[in-house]
């Protein structure tokens, strides 16, 4: 016992962007043991979305849950509520939400991408992810009005139409983006320093993912088949072309390009959609009170993302109850870190791209 | 490796992605969503705005004789648009490109709020004592 040295790492690091607490127990350079704490940041959204607001309003609540999947949390509400009153949304909406959510997906995966490579010690390709996801950034708030919280769906449909001229813009930088996205798909999947860094740490087998419930790109990097777009019909994702991505193998170098695949798989999304979007209606009015229970499953950018609801014919909602898909990874972290060497702790965290104002919410 | 070595020698030479800020002004965003803009001459007061507002940064105070008053917080707001969307009126309530908030006191809200409360109940009251007397 007395060899062990505990090594905090976090709330604070310079490593995370976000405040998660890991403690370890090392013995030289081996790691034996692990405690987590994600609970820094906790404002109780789930309590006020269900005393203070009203079930018109909480939309926009929960999406400042979380600023890189703000739209998936909006999404996973604005669908749960819209099932539970039987409101059929228009069709051009649909698409619409498509369209910001898969471009949501790009931009945090890039961030993902770009900040396990400054972890990994390369600030060159740090940049240039950062310099390339500006374009999607743009593109974000030149259809939904603002670079984060975009509040672009709403209960029966969307806020805001896309206009033609808006449309040429997105269509100009979506096409420099595919090529940026291609160049930096290359890059993650060739570099040699990145492959003798990343290549074989922080393995996720797929047994483990199984049993650990592990969701998301590290999931599907593990060669697990799990993705809340295939299973859970929320949006048209067939028709506009969605491909699951598995790869075998589990390591942070799977990660990445895991997540660089996913990028252009989205890009091909949004260009389907701009090519064949309906006409029609973006808008249809609800009302009513809701009442009963219902629950969706969403594929945010990290994972699969959980919202449950209970209403009984009051403006204001019951529960509201909100499972985030780094929640569900925290364990396989926990597993993984013991017999490992400290020095590829900050990787193998970000790797797995945690959101903590998710998770404590 | 190679590719970012070009990459980055590249870039050594080819113009800078950022703005220079404080410098040079930003570009500004077109389609941005920002400030509220409000026209008291065309209000009708239904108070649709008061009730759908999500952080309550649009607030009423109600007169003795039942006229009301239009208060708004711009750094209460999340500028989401929806008192826009909710204003039956077209052209009070209008949401510009502009983006920084207005060189504008705000008055102390937390009393405000409270006045606006307090001037409901006692204008609904009034109201109320009204229509008995009626009967």
């Amino acid at each position: 016992m007395g060899k062990r040295i505990t090594v905090p790492f976090g709330s604070q690091h310079v490593a995370l962007p976000e405040p998660v607490r890991f403690v370890f127990q090392t013995e030289n350079e081996k790691i034996v043991d692990v405690e987590v704490d994600v609970g820094y940041v906790h404002r109780g959204i789930e309590k006020a979305c269900a005393t203070k607001f009203k079930y018109m309003q909480v939309g926009y609540v929960v999406a400042r849950v979380c600023g890189l999947c703000a739209i998936s949390h909006t999404l996973g509400y604005v669908t749960a509520l819209e099932r539970l009153m039987g409101v059929e949304v228009p069709k051009r909406a649909l698409y619409l939400r498509l369209l910001v959510s898969e471009l949501d997906r790009i931009h945090s995966h890039l961030l993902a991408m770009g900040h396990t490579a400054e972890v990994a010690g390369y600030e060159n390709l740090f940049m240039q992810t950062f310099r390339h996801r500006e374009l999607v950034m743009e593109m974000l708030e030149l259809l939904t009005g603002n670079r984060v919280q975009f509040d672009f769906a709403c209960p029966g449909g969307v806020n805001r139409d896309l206009t033609p001229e808006v449309e040429k813009v997105l269509r100009e930088k979506l096409k420099l983006l595919e090529e940026k996205a291609l160049w930096l798909k290359d890059v993650y999947e060739n570099d040699f320093s990145l492959a003798l860094r990343w290549k074989g740490i922080g393995v996720v087998t797929e047994k483990m993912a199984k049993e650990m419930n592990v969701v998301g790109p590290p999931a599907r990097a593990a060669g697990l088949k799990t993705d809340a777009r295939a299973e859970f019909n929320y949006l048209p994702f067939k028709e506009v072309g969605y491909k699951m991505v598995v790869l075998k193998g589990g390591s942070i170098y799977e990660r990445n390009l895991l997540r660089a695949l996913e990028v252009l798989n989205s890009i091909q999304m949004c260009w389907n959609v701009l090519d064949g979007l309906p006409e029609g209606e973006i808008k249809v009015p609800v009302k009513g009170l809701p009442e009963g229970e219902m629950f969706v499953r969403i594929e945010a950018p990290r994972g699969e993302l959980f919202y449950y609801i209970r209403g009984s014919q009051k403006l204001v909602l019951d529960r509201v109850r909100i499972r985030v898909p780094t929640f569900s990874n925290i364990p396989v972290m926990k597993e993984l870190f013991v017999g490992m060497d400290y020095a590829d702790v900050p990787a193998t965290v970000i790797s797995f791209d945690p959101c903590l104002s998710c998770t404590a919410r | 490796m190679k590719e970012m070595l070009v990459e980055t020698i590249k870039n050594l030479f080819s113009k800078p992605a950022t703005v220079k800020y404080p410098q040079e002004p930003s570009p500004p965003p077109a389609n941005y969503r920002g400030l509220i803009v409000y026209r008291a001459p065309l209000c009708i007061f239904c108070t649709k705005c008061e009730m759908v507002c999500p952080p309550g940064a649009i607030r009423f105070t109600y007169g003795e004789d039942g006229s009301k008053k239009f208060h708004y917080n711009p750094y209460l707001c999340i500028y989401c648009g929806e008192c826009v969307r909710a204003c039956p009126k077209p052209g009070c309530l209008t949401q510009v490109e502009e983006t920084a908030p207005p060189e504008t006191e705000v008055p102390d809200w937390d009393a405000l709020e409270k006045a606006a409360e307090e001037s409901k109940k006692a204008f609904l009251k009034a109201r109320a004592a009204a229509k008995a007397k009626k009967k």
